[in-house]
Formats: structure tokens, C-alpha cells, sequence
């Protein structure tokens, strides 16, 4: 009984392997199986539900199962890392965030081999990219960010921000400033962008620096103003509040992302094929009911634009996680 | 007041829509399935199925996901009572006095006073949570990194100061519990700790696979290395009903589990394992007869059970009324009405009053389906006592892995949960209480952080713990369970962990 069960299963065993190995690589007919797009954040966060529109357009458009699949653990790496050494032909992709960049630099500066390299990837699309916004409560002394940059000058190293953890995306978007204003402030890091929030609303400390979908809501209710944002231009939604960029402080530069990549060395047929599908996806009714649900508005770049983007983040990230350094190497 | 019962009117007819009424129905029971897999609990159920509900419209879609919650919640106390297996964390308590019941014939009774007691805790917190909200979420925001720390401190002296049996034992047991909490990136300063090049390692040792390998594989063993195999149970259908005296034992302790669990679920974290825990040692101390503890006393089971569900619903308090999640459900939650196109945050009541007392309606009415789903099914459930050992166990230890590898798709906690279970074994056969060490691995993160942030905060000074009056007060009544422990000492007298200890030593 048992001998005939696993003459089965070998059986079984071989029928898959052969039938995996018969698939051609060839990239002209691509896709012919399902396509999985690895979310390296548990279900609910940014990339997850990013990831899911973007699965569910793509589904439509290349005429093939698309599914998305958490691989969370270790801040994102655990996932990111799966894909970096995935078999490149276009059948495991990639939604990271941000921190794909910040996340070999910190290993970098501790000495310890790489999980990944951002060379380790090729770039599909650029699915979204919101500018953080400088918050204050609403009680707090600061009526714009040249009062608060004043008074961070006249008092290094007292005034305190929330970030969602060391390294993470809102601390280096308040490192950049620093970096760019010339001031020193105090930082508190927390569990996540949600204690942050907490951190701010409760007095705990300052100011934050956070996504828009998640400072609006508060500054609409009354406890929270923004001061100013990190982006180029002024976000769509506060229209009344300025830009770094705008208040010469060019190098205060900082967004929170969502891109979709695929392994580095997968056909550049496959890529393109995946490049025009992205393209559909964006306009997709679908999909932007979906962002505009999320309250994130689409930012779409593709090819060398979006490769320009990423290493210019990539360079600035970079530089950020080597100037805050490790904490023992300060005082 | 008249409004509030006017906008739950306005719920109420939302969520007792057929169509609702069934998704809630469809949400209770894939919960409980899902919710009886060792290991995955409220958390992972919720968020495993969260993309399930993605094509639903808004309201359907959150009063599933409310079903699931409330259906994967009380999944784990069936097998923390049947098996002694923790369905999720916040069952570890049920695996003691549960679980002693059970093996007592009293599988039914415990598995009622369980379903009863969720139920009862579920409506009224949510009582609360509606009238309450604002004010409370407030309060809540005030609980900064010193508060918190306070607060957590406190808890654990509390849990010393409570515990029964030997006071070393247990702090021993804690001790080890927060070294393993120490495991992983250290959140202040990025450094990775006792990960050895583990990348999963970095997120630090989970609570899941060391609760499922502490209690459910140690209890495996333990049972397998037996010389005569325990028998097997029949469970009569009269005595799946509890008693008079069983309902009466439990009666108190729902009442004082649902109010703790409120309070203490209020306060961001892992709040209803802690309010499990705390109910549980607070019963002990209040208990006329402490020496049951562990052998089958009711109220060690009705508190704890009572205490995790209302301190889940304490903890959409802050969601509701901010808009900003206090831990990983209400996060998902939040994520979930985002997806479907509502703008959580402090606008949220007055811009969406269908969706939001739609939930609130929901929430009852999940209470109420999953009391009606699950009394019927307790005589199908204590049916599992009827399978022969040799068919059982192995079972159960597949499903323990299962389980464990479905909350993080991680090999590696299934290893932890394998050498946790050898590592309980040798506990037991050494007469070591496993509970604290589950306790410590879900404080020693939280405690570490709190601290490190409020010095962050101080700029070094450890004053901010006594200049900021709740930490202070928090930190005075630390001070004084501490001198009444001491108080034996200088009076001579036996107090009630000595006169337990005596009459242990009598017994056996």
C-alpha cells in the first residue's frame, strides 16, 4: 500500500518536473502559466494593496492568472530577497517599496552581507510616488516651516519627531531635511507608521513626517498642520502648502513609492511585454478607482524615466543611511 | 444618547439585511475553521482572508471580516480546551483551567462557559466601545512611551505578585521568556541580535510557534511517554451543559474579565494576550479556592476567555475615533475599509454613519451568530475526545505545523515551535510552569521599546517616569504590590502563597 502511494507521488513528481521543464523560455509567448507578483509586507499594508489592483488589472490584460503573494519578514528583506534570486523570466515580479533602496545600505553599514543589491533588480513601472508631509499639532508655536527650521536652528537637538523605525522611510525623509536645512533634531523611532501617528497626536513628541493619505484625514479633523512636503511640486490635496524645494531647500527631496520590478536578466522581450501591459494597467477604470480609494494618486514612469528616478532615490537614500550612521558612532 | 440609539437603528438595519446577515454567518464559521488550526488566530485569519473579501461591496465585506475575527477568536479556545493546544496566543490561558476541565469530563461544560463568556464580554465591550469611544481614545492618545512602560512594568509585578506555585520557578520562567524576546533587529538602533545570519530571526522569535510548541507539542510528548495511554473520553450529552455551580463560579469572573480586558485593550499592543493574563492572575487572588488553579477551576477559564474578547473590541477604540490603528487587527481592519473606499480617521462617524454603525451593528450581530453557530456545535467538537490516541496525536502535530508555517509562510517557526516543544517537555517532567515564558516573549519587545523610547524622549533622564503623573501614579502602585509582598517578612505571618504551598505539600 504504502510502495504504491509513493510510486504515485513519484510518478507525480515526474509529471511536474517534466511538464515545468517543457514550458520554453522562449520569451515570444509570454505569459503562458500564472504569474506571481511577490508582496514583501503582510496583507493590508501600501504594498499589498497595491500589489492586488495591479494583479487584478494585469490579470485582465495579459490574459493570465496573476496572483499576489505576501512574503513578509525582516522589514520587507525576507521577500525582496526571494525575488532577487528568483528565475528571471518574467513569471515572478516584484511590488517593493521605498525601502528597497535603504535596505542593503543599512546592511552595508553594519557589515553584513547583503540580503539583496538594487542592481540585483530591472525596473518595470513606477505605480505611485507621494511626497511626505511635515506635520505639527495644531497647538504647537510653528505657523509655517520657517518658523520650525528657525527654532530646530536655535535648539539643536530638542525638538522631537516619530518615525516608523530606524532607517525606515519616515526617518530618512526627516534625515534629508536635517541634512538640508542644517539642523539637528531629536528622533523617536516607533513600530510603524500607525505609532507614529500615535506618537504625534498623543504630544509625545513634535513632529512627523508622514504620507498624505495618512496627515490628511488629521489635519481635515483639526489636529494636525502641514508646514510643507518633500516633493517637487505642491501636493494636489494642500494646495496651500509649500514645497521644500520652493523654500530653497532643493536637496529635501523624499517620496514614498510603489514600483512593480522583475529579477535582473529577464528577456528584454518579456520586459517590454510587461512595460506595455503596465501601461494599460494605469489606465485601467479599475485600477484607478482602486489607488483612488486608497487616496494615493497614480505616479507612472516607466523605462529609463523610472530607472532615473529610482538611482536618483537610490544615490539620496544611500548618502541619508550613511550620514545618520550607526548610533553607537554618535556622541 | 437618543441619537446614538437612533444611528444603531440605522446599523441594525444594515447589518440584519439577509444578504448581510449571511456574509456575517459565512464570516463566523470560516473563522472558527480557520481559528481551530493551532496557531492561527484572529491576526493571520483575518489577514489570510482579507483579499477574499476584496470583491464584496464595503459593508458586506467589513461585517465578513468582523465574522472571521470573532470566529477565529473563539476557534482557539475550542483547542486550547480540547487539545491544549493555544489557537492563537491569547488562549494560553484557556490551555490550563480548559483543558484541566476536559480532562475532568467536563469538555462541554468549558467549552459552553467559553462561547458564553466571549459572548457576553463581545456584546458588552461593544456597548462600550459605542458610547465610550471618544473620550476613551483620547485618554488613550495621553499613554505615551513612559506611560506605557509604567504600565507594563506594573503588569508584571502584578503577574509575580499573583502567580501560584514557586516564585522562583515562575520568575525563572518569565526571566527565560524575556531573553527570547530579546532575539532579533533592535528596533532603536538596527543592530540584528542572536539572529546568527537568520534573516527571519531578525523579526525576533514569535509568540505563535512558542505557545503552540510550549503547550500543544509538550503535551503531545508528554502524554506519548506515558506508560499506559490516558483513556479515552466519552462525553455524555447531559454533561455537555454546565452546571448550576459551574454558572455560578463563572458568572464573576466574565464580569471582571470584560472590564479589564476593555481597559487594558484601549492601550496600544498586544493587549489581549496581556488582559488574558492579567484576568487570569487577578481570578487567582480573588479566588476563595486558589489551590483549583490549574486543576479545572471555571473561573481560570471564563475570566481569561472573557478578558481577550472585550480587550480586541477595546482596541478598535482608538480606530474608530482617530482613525489610527492601536495593533495588527485594527490595522487590518483599517486597510480593509480603505480598500473598500472609506477614509478612515477622525471624520469617519459623522461622514460614513451607515458604514460605521453598520459595523457596530456588525460586531453584535457577529456575537450573536457565532453563540448560535457554536453551542450547537459543541457536542459535535467534544466528539474529537472520542479518537483513539494513536490517531489523534499524530493529527494534531500536522495540523501544529500547518498552523505555525500558514501565519508567516516561515520554516523557520516551525522550528522553533519543535525545539519549543522539546524545551516544554523538559519543563514539565521539571514541574516548571511554561505560561510565563509565553508572557515574557510577548513583554520583553514592548518593554524594551518603551523604555528606550521615553529615555529617546528624556534625552537620558530617567525623571520623565516620575515626572509625568500617570507613569508616577502607575510606578507608586508598582511600589507598593512590592512592599505587600515584602509585608510577610516583617510580620512572620504565612501569607497566601505560603499557606497554598503547605496545603499542596498536605495533598500530596
Amino acid at each position: 500500500m504504502v510502495r504504491r502511494l509513493l510510486s504515485v507521488v513519484a510518478m507525480a513528481l515526474v509529471v511536474v518536473i517534466v511538464a515545468h521543464g517543457a514550458v520554453p523560455a522562449a520569451a515570444d509567448d509570454y505569459p503562458s502559466r500564472p504569474v506571481t507578483i511577490i508582496a514583501p509586507f503582510p496583507p493590508g499594508g501600501v504594498a499589498d494593496l497595491t500589489a492586488r489592483p495591479v494583479a487584478a488589472a494585469l490579470e485582465k490584460i495579459m490574459k493570465t492568472p496573476v496572483g499576489v503573494v505576501n512574503k513578509t519578514g525582516a522589514a520587507g528583506a525576507v521577500g525582496m530577497q526571494s525575488v532577487a534570486v528568483s528565475k528571471p523570466d518574467g513569471y515572478t515580479l516584484l511590488l517593493a517599496l521605498s525601502s528597497i533602496s535603504i535596505i542593503p545600505e543599512a546592511d552595508k553599514l553594519f557589515g553584513r552581507p547583503p540580503a539583496f543589491t538594487v542592481d540585483q533588480f530591472a525596473p518595470i513601472a513606477l505605480i505611485s510616488a507621494d511626497p511626505t508631509i511635515l506635520v505639527v499639532r495644531t497647538e504647537s508655536p510653528w505657523k509655517t516651516a520657517k518658523e520650525f527650521i528657525d527654532d530646530a536652528k536655535k535648539r539643536p537637538g530638542q525638538i522631537s519627531y516619530s518615525s516608523s523605525g530606524i532607517y525606515g522611510t519616515l526617518h530618512m525623509a526627516m534625515e534629508l531635511l536635517s541634512h538640508a536645512a542644517g539642523i539637528k533634531m531629536r528622533h523617536i523611532p516607533t513600530a510603524g507608521a500607525g505609532p507614529a501617528m500615535n506618537a504625534i497626536l498623543g504630544g509625545h513628541v513634535d513632529a512627523l513626517a508622514s504620507g498624505p493619505s495618512v496627515v490628511i484625514p488629521q489635519i481635515k479633523a483639526g489636529k494636525l498642520r502641514a508646514l510643507a512636503g518633500w516633493g517637487t511640486q505642491r501636493v494636489a490635496a494642500l494646495p496651500d502648502v509649500p514645497a521644500f524645494k520652493e523654500l530653497g531647500y532643493p536637496d529635501a527631496e523624499f517620496y514614498i513609492w510603489a514600483g512593480l520590478f522583475a529579477p535582473k536578466g529577464t528577456p528584454e522581450p518579456v520586459l517590454a511585454k510587461l512595460r506595455t501591459s503596465m501601461r494599460e494597467v494605469v489606465n485601467d477604470p479599475g485600477f484607478k478607482s482602486a489607488m483612488e480609494k486608497l487616496e494615493t494618486p497614480i505616479a507612472f514612469k516607466q523605462g529609463d524615466e523610472f530607472q532615473k528616478f529610482f538611482d536618483a532615490d537610490a544615490k539620496r537614500l544611500a548618502e541619508g543611511v550613511k550620514r545618520v550612521g550607526k548610533v553607537e558612532e554618535k556622541k | 444618547m437618543l441619537e446614538t440609539i437612533q444611528n444603531l437603528a440605522l446599523g441594525f438595519s444594515v447589518a440584519l439585511s439577509p444578504a448581510v446577515l449571511m456574509y456575517a454567518f459565512i464570516g463566523c464559521v470560516v473563522g472558527t475553521l480557520v481559528g481551530v488550526l493551532p496557531g492561527v488566530g484572529p491576526l493571520a485569519g483575518i489577514s489570510l482572508l482579507l483579499p477574499a473579501t476584496f470583491g464584496l461591496n464595503a459593508t458586506n465585506a467589513i461585517v465578513m471580516l468582523a465574522g472571521i475575527y470573532y470566529g477565529a477568536m473563539y476557534g482557539g479556545s475550542t483547542t486550547a480546551i480540547l487539545m491544549r493546544i493555544p489557537g492563537e496566543a491569547a488562549s494560553v490561558m484557556s490551555c490550563i483551567d480548559g483543558y484541566a476541565m476536559a480532562r475532568k469530563g467536563r469538555a462541554g461544560p468549558a467549552l459552553a462557559i467559553a462561547a458564553v463568556g466571549s459572548y457576553i464580554a463581545g456584546t458588552i465591550s461593544v456597548v462600550a466601545l459605542m458610547f465610550l469611544a471618544p473620550p476613551l481614545a483620547e485618554f488613550a492618545l495621553r499613554f505615551g512611551p513612559p506611560e506605557y512602560f509604567a504600565l507594563l512594568l506594573l503588569g508584571l509585578l502584578v503577574l509575580a505578585y499573583m502567580s501560584g506555585g514557586s516564585m522562583v520557578k515562575a520568575l525563572a520562567m518569565a526571566a527565560f521568556g524575556l531573553t527570547l524576546g530579546m532575539v532579533g533587529i533592535d528596533q532603536m538602533t538596527g543592530y540584528f541580535r542572536f539572529a546568527y545570519g537568520v534573516v527571519e530571526l531578525g523579526d525576533g522569535i514569535g509568540v505563535v510557534p512558542v505557545a503552540v510548541g510550549l503547550f500543544g507539542v509538550a503535551e503531545i510528548l508528554a502524554t506519548a511517554g506515558q506508560a499506559t495511554p490516558p483513556s479515552i473520553m466519552k462525553p455524555k450529552l447531559r454533561e455537555l451543559l454546565p452546571s448550576r455551580a459551574e454558572w455560578r463560579d463563572s458568572a464573576a469572573p466574565i464580569g471582571r474579565g470584560t472590564v479589564l480586558g476593555f481597559l487594558i485593550g484601549i492601550v496600544p499592543g498586544s493587549a489581549h494576550i496581556i488582559s488574558s493574563f492579567v484576568s487570569y492572575a487577578v481570578e487567582r487572588r480573588m479566588s476563595k479556592k486558589p489551590q483549583e488553579f490549574g486543576k479545572g477551576a471555571v473561573a481560570g477559564l471564563a475570566g481569561p476567555e472573557s478578558a481577550n474578547n472585550a480587550a480586541t473590541s477595546g482596541a478598535f477604540v482608538p480606530m474608530l475615533a482617530l482613525g489610527v490603528p492601536s495593533g495588527p487587527i485594527p490595522a487590518v481592519m483599517l486597510a480593509a475599509m480603505m480598500v473598500h473606499g472609506v477614509a478612515p480617521g477622525p471624520m469617519l462617524i459623522k461622514q460614513q454613519p451607515e458604514l460605521f454603525w453598520g459595523f457596530i451593528a456588525s460586531m453584535y450581530v457577529g456575537n450573536v451568530v457565532l453563540l448560535i453557530l457554536n453551542l450547537p456545535l459543541v457536542g459535535l467538537f467534544v466528539n474529537v475526545l472520542r479518537v483513539p490516541y494513536p490517531l489523534l496525536y499524530p493529527a494534531i502535530l500536522a495540523f501544529s505545523v500547518l498552523g505555525v508555517y500558514a501565519v508567516n509562510g516561515s520554516v523557520v517557526d516551525v522550528w522553533i515551535m519543535l525545539v519549543m516543544g522539546a524545551l516544554g517537555y523538559l519543563l514539565r517532567k521539571l514541574d516548571f510552569e511554561t505560561a510565563p515564558v509565553v508572557l515574557g516573549v510577548v513583554l520583553a519587545p514592548m518593554i524594551e521599546m518603551a523604555l528606550r523610547q521615553s529615555l529617546a524622549m528624556s534625552d537620558g533622564q530617567y525623571a520623565i517616569f516620575i515626572t509625568r503623573p500617570i507613569s508616577a501614579t502607575l510606578l507608586c502602585v508598582g511600589a507598593v504590590l512590592v512592599l505587600l509582598a515584602l509585608r510577610p517578612l516583617v510580620t512572620k505571618t504565612l501569607d497566601w502563597r505560603a499557606r497554598l504551598a503547605l496545603a499542596e505539600k498536605g495533598e500530596n
